[in-house]
């Protein structure tokens, strides 16, 4: 097995373990609110608003965190199994369904917590065929209520985004989609105040979407700074954590004042002529959900041929995903996010225009996709995109793998066929 | 004359036949080896989604004006931003992909939004209340008359391979093609508003991967109207949706008393000999 096999990724940054150790505590912190003192809480989908539910302090299980909260204790493998035992078929959706799965299988004395209570709603947009499913018969399984959320079609495509969802986001995210969204949310807010007795102030969200806005502008400054140093100063392993943890904890004091002094330390770094890697000759994109189970994947090559992973979509994307002129409608602001994270990751012409755009401002040599085999959402628009980048002169390997499951991830494999590729494509000199 | 065809479930057929232009589902080839579409589109797609794209960047469409998609459908609408974007790189040409944005969600936004973009797609088409009204015809329903009949529920079939089967064991199917499914009326009546009437229907309609229907209750409802003497539940590999639902029609299933196969994770174009099981299970129950 290769020397990089099983390695955890170097830390460097003060922030980064400030950064976790702030979301173990959180973790504590959520844990005590939702099964010790049964406040009302919600389970959502990562591209939910969040923010409806921050304004009400109503606490939150994102399905994505709570996915990985199971797997990282060895779980998933016995609760996926508990699914077939009860009829499911083996190749069902795996992306969102973990949290289903440990319902289903109803063993208090695994599950993380001994299992969640009741929440007060599921909240999930329907981004692909199987989430109102999962989510439905999820609800159902713990007595919930189900708040779906509609994916309404995009059709004034805007190709340059990116370059305007700060300012000109009423036309870029189509006003009928984010009237719409507007509405859903309204619903939503009713829902909540009618169950929990807890009101929502416009007063306190406008100030979150503000603050919103401050930390987001912190990381997309840094996200810049960090696209035009050479050589990268800090690692995609480290980019991770610290613009993913402060956003769970999106406009708090406490995320804002991490953005900040991640800024600042990335600004420290770029001065001071830090690189991640102390060998970097070809830049690398990762384009694709991040393989944490293998982290010393990303720095396999960085010794031998100079190839270091600068670029992956978490940090960049803070900047046109989160931050708008918010116009005194922070609504309608928001709407214009929730109506569009998906599709701008995932579709054409969103996805490949803004992947381009971001090679090339980062100076990327060559990139590095994920193709996960039995996930329709997460393979679609990989093509389109790949296609995309090798126009604009980006080579492009693509790799059949699936991010989620650490026992058909190769890692030997998976690093001789980037070496391979970059050989072959002469990008490793 | 405009043609439009139609690519997805839940769709306006009788807006378009209004309007003089209804071209029919999409057709394709089943046994074509679409090379050319596997440039663009990943492997989870519905088998159909290939096939149309390379007919599409074949020039095989271009008669049409254009292809009606269906956000009811997840194949179906990423299959839309697919073609356009295909089309606006210049790398596809071919008739114009439009999108209908039905909202399945029982909530009065989704079938206020569904009601909005019916209306966009009857200005568009110059189709008058009038007009509407004289399309608006109770679906039919046919029921076979003589032989005992097999239900098929599950994914659409590409065309009549599965059936072709059941009535050679001596059974009528009641099943569904995909090219039904992309014909489907939802039931509507001629109205004071037939847009506000036919919005309604096809925001409630119960078919397709992304209906909030009880799809057990729809089986057990089916099997009761058809009188249905066996039952196949037959799910390909690439189907993500109402294959959640396997459980609960498992549990309606054993409920009825009636014989019933459950295929999942099968071929779609049913070269994994799901037609011989299908008839070993009907020829038993005949003997």
């Amino acid at each position: 097995m290769n020397a990089s096999a099983n390695q955890r990724s170097r830390k460097t940054l003060a922030c980064t373990q400030a950064a976790t150790d702030y979301q173990k505590a959180f973790g504590k912190e959520l844990r005590r609110r939702v099964v010790e003192d049964r406040e009302p809480y919600a389970i959502v989908q990562a591209d939910t608003p969040h923010e409806l539910f921050h304004a009400m302090d109503i606490p939150i299980i994102t399905n994505q965190w709570w996915s990985a909260y199971i797997s990282a204790k060895q779980l998933s493998s016995r609760y996926f199994d508990a699914m077939v035992a009860k009829g499911y078929p083996a190749n069902s959706c795996k992306y969102c369904s973990l949290g289903l799965a440990c319902t289903l299988a109803n063993e208090p004395e695994t599950a993380p917590w001994g299992g969640l209570p009741t929440p007060t709603v599921m909240v999930a947009r329907l981004t692909c065929d199987c989430i109102q499913h999962v989510f439905g018969q999820w609800s159902e399984a713990m007595g919930s209520e189900f708040f779906p959320m509609e994916a309404p079609a995009w059709t004034d495509a805007d190709p340059d985004w990116f370059a305007h969802s700060r300012s000109d986001w009423e036309r870029v995210y189509q006003p009928d989609r984010i009237a719409h969204m507007v509405d859903e949310m309204r619903d939503l807010i009713a829902l909540l105040e009618n169950r929990t007795g807890r009101r929502f102030d416009e007063g306190r969200f406008h100030h979150l979407m503000e603050q919103i806005n401050v930390q987001e502008g912190h990381i997309w400054e840094a996200a810049q700074a960090i696209g035009a140093a050479r050589p990268c100063p800090v690692s995609i392993a480290e980019q991770m954590p610290n613009t993913m943890i402060p956003q769970w904890h999106r406009g708090s004091d406490w995320a804002v004042a991490h953005a900040k002094a991640f800024r600042d330390e990335v600004l420290d770094l770029v001065a001071r002529g830090h690189g991640a890697s102390s060998n970097e000759r070809r830049r690398l994109m990762w384009i694709g959900a991040g393989v944490w189970h293998d982290p010393g994947f990303y720095q396999a090559l960085e010794e031998k041929m100079g190839a270091v992973f600068v670029w992956s979509m978490y940090m960049p994307f803070a900047g046109p995903a989160y931050i708008r002129d918010l116009k005194g409608k922070p609504m309608e602001a928001l709407a214009s996010r929730i109506a569009s994270m998906n599709e701008t990751l995932h579709l054409p012409p969103w996805m490949n225009g803004w992947m381009v755009s971001e090679a090339q401002r980062c100076g990327i040599d060559a990139a590095v996709m994920l193709l996960p085999p039995d996930n329709r959402l997460s393979q679609s628009g990989n093509k389109l995109t790949a296609a995309a980048l090798r126009e604009a002169g980006v080579p492009v390997l693509m790799i059949d793998a699936d991010m989620v499951d650490a026992k058909v991830w190769d890692h030997d494999r998976m690093v001789g066929m980037v070496e391979d590729f970059l050989l072959a494509e002469g990008a490793a000199a | 004359m405009t043609q439009i065809a139609t690519a997805g479930p839940c769709l306006p057929h009788q807006l378009l036949r209004a309007a003089g232009c209804h071209a029919g589902p999409l057709a394709f080839d089943h046994d074509r080896t679409p090379t050319r579409a596997e440039a663009f589109m990943e492997s989870k797609f519905m088998p159909w989604a290939p096939l149309v794209l390379d007919h599409w960047l074949a020039g095989d469409y271009d008669h049409l004006d254009a292809v009606l998609f269906s956000r009811a459908d997840d194949t179906s609408q990423r299959l839309f931003y697919y073609l356009s974007e295909l089309r606006r790189t210049g790398r596809a040409g071919g008739p114009e992909p439009l999108i209908f944005d039905v909202a399945k969600i029982p909530r009065p936004t989704s079938a206020a939004r569904t009601e909005t973009k019916l209306r966009e797609l009857a200005e568009r088409l110059n189709v008058t209340a009038a007009a509407l009204n004289d399309a608006l015809t109770p679906a039919e329903t046919s029921i076979p008359a003589n032989d005992p009949v097999c239900l098929v529920t599950g994914t659409p079939a590409p065309d009549d391979r599965l059936n072709d089967a059941i009535r050679n064991a001596g059974f009528a199917p009641v099943a569904e093609t995909l090219a039904q499914q992309w014909s489907e009326d939802a039931p509507c009546e001629p109205a004071d508003d037939p847009f506000a009437a036919l919005a309604t229907a096809l925001h409630a309609l119960d078919s397709g991967p992304r209906a909030f229907a009880d799809p057990a209750a729809r089986m057990a409802r089916r099997i009761a109207e058809t009188q249905a003497q066996a039952v196949v539940v037959w799910r390909i590999e690439e189907d993500e949706a109402q294959t959640w639902q396997l459980p609960a029609e498992r549990r309606a299933l054993e409920l009825s008393g009636v014989p019933h196969l459950v295929l999942t994770r099968r071929d779609w174009f049913g070269r994994d000999g799901a037609a011989d099981e299908i008839t070993a299970l009907l020829k038993g129950l005949a003997r």
